[in-house]
């Protein structure tokens, strides 16, 4: 009995701490507001300290805005940098566990638009939790989501100063590389069903920054199935593709069966690997050089 | 009309064989014209004739015509039959409208082992060289489709026989258990195996090349020569199967002989095209409310409608949004349903 009414009366101390320091908090510091890609207000009372990424490309930028130290859980595929791999998974972007997200009490969830889903986030949203909601369609989406990052973990000093470098890169690509002479460009997803990307993709945006035009940027959907003849009629003077692993895929070597294509001719069937153009990350701009310093190949061999 | 076996009750007025088999293999050259003069790019009538011919002036319009839309064509045409009479013969067999050949689990196990060929295939297999034009994803559903056949047939066959209903059912107890597997594997892949599996499962015919063409030629062979043979055993397996035995009818080697064969066209046509929704289910029933149910005719019409409503559908897959492909299980199923319904409508027992 007595242990109990002690209990009691420690936990009437704590609470009393606690509404102490959310006062103190209060008095201290603003509010932060944020509004993400969804036109959602993201309000945080203070810097979230247990953060969660439903994607792995989220898991990157998170790192990028310098708060990597802050998740608590990520999903399955995040593999980069290195240290993701240790932080406890809540399962794949699709299929995570809510209970493991409950348990690991975080205090902001990273989700992913087209990824994650309405539902999941009307899920989350509902038990509480205070959710960014991210849908990267271009290079600058990138940096303006990591600003936002390190507004919401506290973290802005290093996320401005990374977005800032980044930012600066890709104006010095954009001026070096994007009023040259353009280049067609035919970017393969997939050969088998054959696959490209449309003008909406964050990929597209990379093909334009390099100068060059990809020549189903008009397609109805965004990674559409395409017709074979329609690219020997297009006639890309590039052929760029990056299947699925770090390895050049062997189905770029079908190619070689239309010599009459110029990309095939003059040896222009390029490979980057998928991590650093398919990824919707800081990474990007690695793909991006390489694919400029393709096309700008390209360029001097015409000359 | 006469034949051997009592086919319907009430003598039902069916269109007249000759004309029907006339208009049906009058259709399929007409059909295929049209699938080769249209495309995602438009090329002239005349050029295109030409180069069916190998005399075309333009040699990217030769390449396109002979390399690209010739082969498509065909493989639509010769999967369309394989599909078209595999579902004639599983609907005789199993005396049971709703029978289409997926129903053996030759569908679910071909996605399973597709699916299981796109997941693993993603790094384990990825140097793995492609034997005679086929990938190893459709090695994987060919495989797939094949266990799952005979997992299904030795579940329903005891010493006394094979059992169509127990067929039935552990087909379908097959399906599921290769659908939950499929799902498993759809729940641990990445973004873009999932997209490649939800792709390969809509079907499409974008693959085609001479030597899938030749590997469907040889299937159709085997196929359209072995299968009709049964024609008379189905027709007297509509009475039942005693009834069949007692015509004299070897009653297990004709399921046994028929399921190697839709086993075999359908494994193949998976393989080729990835799974086509309707064909098989759809195609035998609109020959069956057109010429009747005598299997002698129907299993052959069943392959010539096939082999003219896919090629058709394709064609349309192709250009409705070119250069962008639609899904041809889309199309099949949107060109087949409408003039299915119109049959069922006028038919002469309709509202019976």
């Amino acid at each position: 009995m007595t242990s109990s009414l002690h209990d009691l009366s420690a936990l009437h101390t704590v609470g009393m701490l606690l509404v102490i320091l959310c006062l103190s908090n209060i008095a201290r510091a603003e509010p932060i507001e944020v509004v993400d890609f969804l036109g959602r207000e993201v309000i945080l009372q203070s810097p979230a300290k247990r953060v969660i990424a439903l994607a792995p490309h989220i898991v990157e930028n998170v790192y990028s805005a310098g708060a990597g130290d802050k998740l608590v859980g990520v999903v399955s595929y995040s593999n980069f940098p290195v240290e993701a791999k240790a932080i406890p998974v809540v399962g794949g972007y699709k299929s995570y566990s809510v209970e493991t997200i409950i348990a690991l009490q975080p205090d902001l969830i990273l989700m992913w638009a087209s990824g994650n889903g309405d539902k999941a986030l009307q899920h989350l949203t509902a038990l509480g939790f205070t959710v960014y909601v991210d849908e990267l369609s271009s290079l600058e989406d990138i940096a303006h989501f990591v600003h936002d990052i390190g507004l919401m973990t506290g973290a802005e000093t290093v996320a401005n100063a990374r977005v800032d470098e980044y930012l600066h890169t890709l104006s010095a690509l954009r001026s070096k590389y994007s009023h040259r002479e353009p280049v067609s460009v035919f970017y393969q997803v997939w050969n088998e069903p054959l696959q490209t990307i449309n003008g909406e993709h964050v990929i597209n945006d990379v093909i334009n920054l390099c100068g060059g035009k990809n020549i189903f940027a008009d397609a109805a959907v965004l990674a559409p199935k395409i017709n074979l003849e329609s690219v020997i009629v297009a006639n890309p003077r590039a052929i760029v593709a990056s299947g699925m692993d770090e390895a050049r895929p062997e189905w770029l070597d079908d190619w070689r069966q239309w010599p009459q294509l110029q990309a095939v001719q003059r040896g222009h069937v390029y490979f980057i690997p998928p991590d650093v153009l398919q990824r919707h990350s800081f990474r990007l701009l690695e793909g991006a050089q390489q694919m400029c310093q393709q096309f700008a190949n390209i360029r001097r061999q015409a000359e | 009309m006469t034949t051997g076996v009592p086919l319907s009750p009430g003598g039902k007025n069916y269109a007249p064989v000759r004309p029907t088999f006339f208009v049906l293999a009058l259709l399929i050259p007409v059909v295929l014209l049209l699938a080769i003069a249209i495309g995602a790019v438009s090329l002239p009538v005349k050029d295109t004739l030409l180069a069916l011919f190998g005399a075309s002036s333009d040699a990217q319009t030769q390449a396109i015509v002979t390399r690209i839309r010739v082969p498509r064509a065909l493989l639509a045409a010769l999967v369309g039959a394989l599909l078209g009479i595999s579902g004639a013969a599983t609907q005789g067999l199993f005396r049971n409208p709703l029978a289409d050949p997926s129903l053996i689990g030759v569908t679910g196990g071909a996605v399973f082992g597709a699916s299981l060929a796109i997941v693993i295939g993603g790094s384990a297999m990825a140097g793995m060289v492609s034997f005679a034009g086929l990938s190893v994803v459709a090695f994987g559903a060919f495989l797939g489709g094949g266990l799952a056949v005979i997992l299904v047939y030795r579940l329903a066959t005891t010493v006394h026989g094979t059992s169509v209903t127990t067929m039935l059912l552990a087909g379908i107890a097959i399906t599921a258990l290769a659908g939950s597997f499929s799902n498993f594997l759809e729940f641990i892949a990445s973004n873009d195996m999932l997209r490649r599996i939800s792709l390969w499962k809509m079907g499409g015919l974008d693959g085609a090349t001479a030597a899938r063409v030749w590997i469907a030629v040889v299937a159709c062979m085997f196929t359209l020569g072995l299968l009709p043979r049964f024609a008379q055993a189905l027709n007297a397996l509509l009475l039942g199967e005693s009834e069949a035995r007692h015509l004299g009818i070897d009653v297990a080697r004709v399921k046994r002989g028929l399921i190697l064969l839709v086993a075999v066209a359908v494994g193949t046509s998976v393989a080729l095209a990835g799974t086509i929704a309707f064909v098989g289910l759809i195609v035998p029933h609109i020959m069956r409310l057109i010429i009747g149910p005598d299997h002698r005719r129907l299993l052959w019409a069943s392959a010539l409608a096939g082999a003219i409503l896919l090629p058709l559908a394709d064609t349309f897959a192709r250009v409705v949004l070119a250069p962008t492909e639609l899904p041809v299980g889309m199309i099949t199923a949107a060109i087949g349903a409408p003039f299915f319904i119109i049959l069922l409508r006028n038919r002469p027992d309709h509202g019976r």
